[in-house]
């Protein structure tokens, strides 16, 4: 069991701080693919979403290069081992790199033994392929069990699987802390492409029925624009969710590409990783009852 | 089972003065590929939207391409020639590649090797008969392959598919006896995504033209450093609508008259590829 600390009204950024944005790139390319009625993987939505890896991924990573921006890679256990060169020019980039499940389970379905199971082969293989003990983690559809595995049988250092709040939160339990660190809306998934629907996530056709680019593009800017007003009064953050095989398409790419180029232009917006909000939360956030 | 040849970006070479290829690609039906009611009755409401593109959308897209003198890959189903041979003769007669999309929309995912075999020969002998051609390429009407899809068609002699949607750029197939070019497309600049009802209509016409000129923008920009390749996936009854056609003419517009950009059918792209660097 664990106690959550949330934070406080006086949560501040450091000094300078005014609107940190974590680009967090989604490396799971076929990983999540749909399976027919007959189980089996939908071929066509398999191969749509293997452009992640094949070529997204380094579209993305061109793009932040481009801009100078440092972000958050977080990458399937499977998809490190098939596609390794992606996640080594991802650190060769030095961006912040966590893991994002083994091959994109539904946690929710899982019991704890194959939950915790997951989450330390995941953990194995960026140590073993490479060389690199990961700190952070999520898996978008979390179990019951998520936090006090990770608090129990990990040493993750900062979360970002719930999607409940502006800003960081403490949980505590099991004599250790863990930072959840939430994401949003601020998605591609959410304001590009269908790819949930309540009967069963991830839903078929989920590379398909999608926004145009221009929709998406206003959608990012106008959210930013209320983070940015908001962020002189108080602390926010903008946890912005890009795919490898959904923004990482040409057509798709442009939207993030004019999204950094417009946020850059503003004092105080700042490009980050998990890791560096976990650290400035720890340094410079209060967290616990008002 | 058929083995991609792994090869790098600048493996492929475009023949020279040419940036960057352009291949629109048409898929052909007449509601064939249109779901039932329960029990086997007809949608006409889904089916019919969908064979709008046999009865009216095909005839004003040929006159648009010819307008512009582009010439383009039309992908037909057997069941379609059969029901409206005068389409696809048209297409043909008019200088546009024909290209084989199974017979009745039957799905060749679990299909036995004999079955699928059967499908791409029947497809093949009714474009012949129809309209004298023969088919050197292929794409799967749900683009969901068999494991076998690639084998069986380059035994068939086929030299090119079109059934997969991972790549920026065409690659090889070894399926041991020959090789095959597989040239990627995707759905995720496909018109019936945005405008084509019955699915749900995203953006309309503005937001598919907002999707082809980023798509367009971005091509082109790194064309300049690594080869690149514009495939649009179109279907007769999305695109062949006066208000998405009309987004395909401004396409057009930006495009046609400039040498750079090459129109080019896939089996132009197919042999560029086989003519590319090794392997």
């Amino acid at each position: 069991m664990w106690n959550e600390k949330g934070y406080k009204r006086s949560f501040r950024w450091p000094q300078g701080v005014r609107l940190p944005i974590a680009v967090s790139v989604h490396h799971q390319s076929e990983e999540a693919t749909c399976p027919m009625p007959d189980g089996q993987p939908d071929p066509f939505d398999y191969s749509e979403r293997q452009y992640g890896a094949r070529r997204g991924a380094w579209r993305l990573l061109d793009i932040m290069a481009k801009h100078g921006v440092r972000g958050t890679w977080l990458i399937c256990g499977a998809t490190l081992e098939k596609y390794p060169e992606v996640s080594r020019a991802v650190q060769q980039a030095g961006h912040c790199i966590a893991g994002h499940t083994y091959a994109h389970e539904m946690m929710c379905n899982m019991p704890p033994h194959s939950e915790i199971a997951l989450i330390k082969k995941t953990v194995a293989v960026f140590e073993d392929l490479l060389g690199e003990h990961i700190h952070g983690w999520r898996t978008c559809f979390a179990s019951h069990n998520t936090l006090d595995l990770l608090l129990e049988h990990s040493d993750i250092e900062w979360d970002g699987s719930m999607w409940n709040d502006d800003l960081p939160s403490l949980i505590e339990g099991h004599g250790r802390e863990i930072l959840e660190i939430p994401f949003a809306t601020y998605s591609d998934t959410a304001l590009g492409v269908d790819i949930t629907n309540p009967a069963f996530p991830p839903s078929r056709f989920s590379t398909w029925n999608a926004n145009p680019p221009d929709f998406m593009l206003r959608g990012l800017k106008s959210a930013f624009d209320a983070l940015y007003e908001r962020g002189a009064e108080r602390a926010v953050m903008m946890p912005l969710v890009v795919h490898d095989f959904i923004t990482g398409r040409p057509f798709r790419s442009k939207v993030l590409d004019e999204f950094l180029t417009y946020a850059k232009q503003f004092d105080g917006v700042v490009f980050t990783g998990h890791d560096e909000l976990a650290r400035w939360s720890r340094e410079t956030g209060e967290f616990g009852k008002e | 089972m058929a083995i991609e040849i792994k090869s790098k970006i600048e493996d492929v070479r475009w023949p020279s003065g040419v940036r960057l290829p352009i291949m629109l690609t048409f898929e052909h039906q007449a509601g064939e590929g249109a779901p039932l009611f329960a029990g086997e009755r007809p949608n006409y409401m889904v089916g019919g939207a969908m064979q709008y593109g046999a009865r009216r959308g095909i005839w004003n897209i040929l006159e648009l391409l010819d307008q512009y003198r582009v010439k383009a890959t039309f992908f037909v189903l057997g069941t379609t020639a059969e029901k409206y041979p005068e389409t696809v003769q048209a297409a043909a007669k008019a200088g546009h590649e024909i290209a084989g999309m199974g017979y009745g929309f039957a799905s060749v995912r679990t299909a036995s090797e004999e079955q699928e075999r059967s499908i791409v020969r029947r497809a093949a002998k009714v474009l012949q008969d129809i309209a004298d051609v023969k088919i050197r390429g292929w794409r799967c009407p749900d683009y969901r392959v068999s494991p076998k899809t690639l084998d069986i068609l380059a035994e068939e002699g086929l030299v090119w598919d079109s059934s997969l949607l991972n790549d920026d750029l065409p690659y090889l197939f070894d399926t041991g006896s020959r090789k095959i070019v597989e040239i990627p497309f995707t759905t995720s600049t496909a018109d019936k995504t945005y405008v084509g009802y019955p699915y749900p209509q995203r953006g309309g016409p503005d937001g598919l033209s907002s999707v082809w000129n980023n798509e367009l923008d971005v091509l082109y920009r790194e064309s300049e450093k690594a080869p690149r390749l514009l495939s649009l996936s179109l279907q007769t009854w999305a695109t062949g609508r006066p208000a998405s056609l009309r987004v395909l003419g401004q396409l057009l517009d930006r495009l046609v008259g400039h040498e750079e950009f090459r129109f080019a059918q896939c089996s132009d792209v197919a042999g560029w590829r086989l003519n590319s660097a090794a392997p």
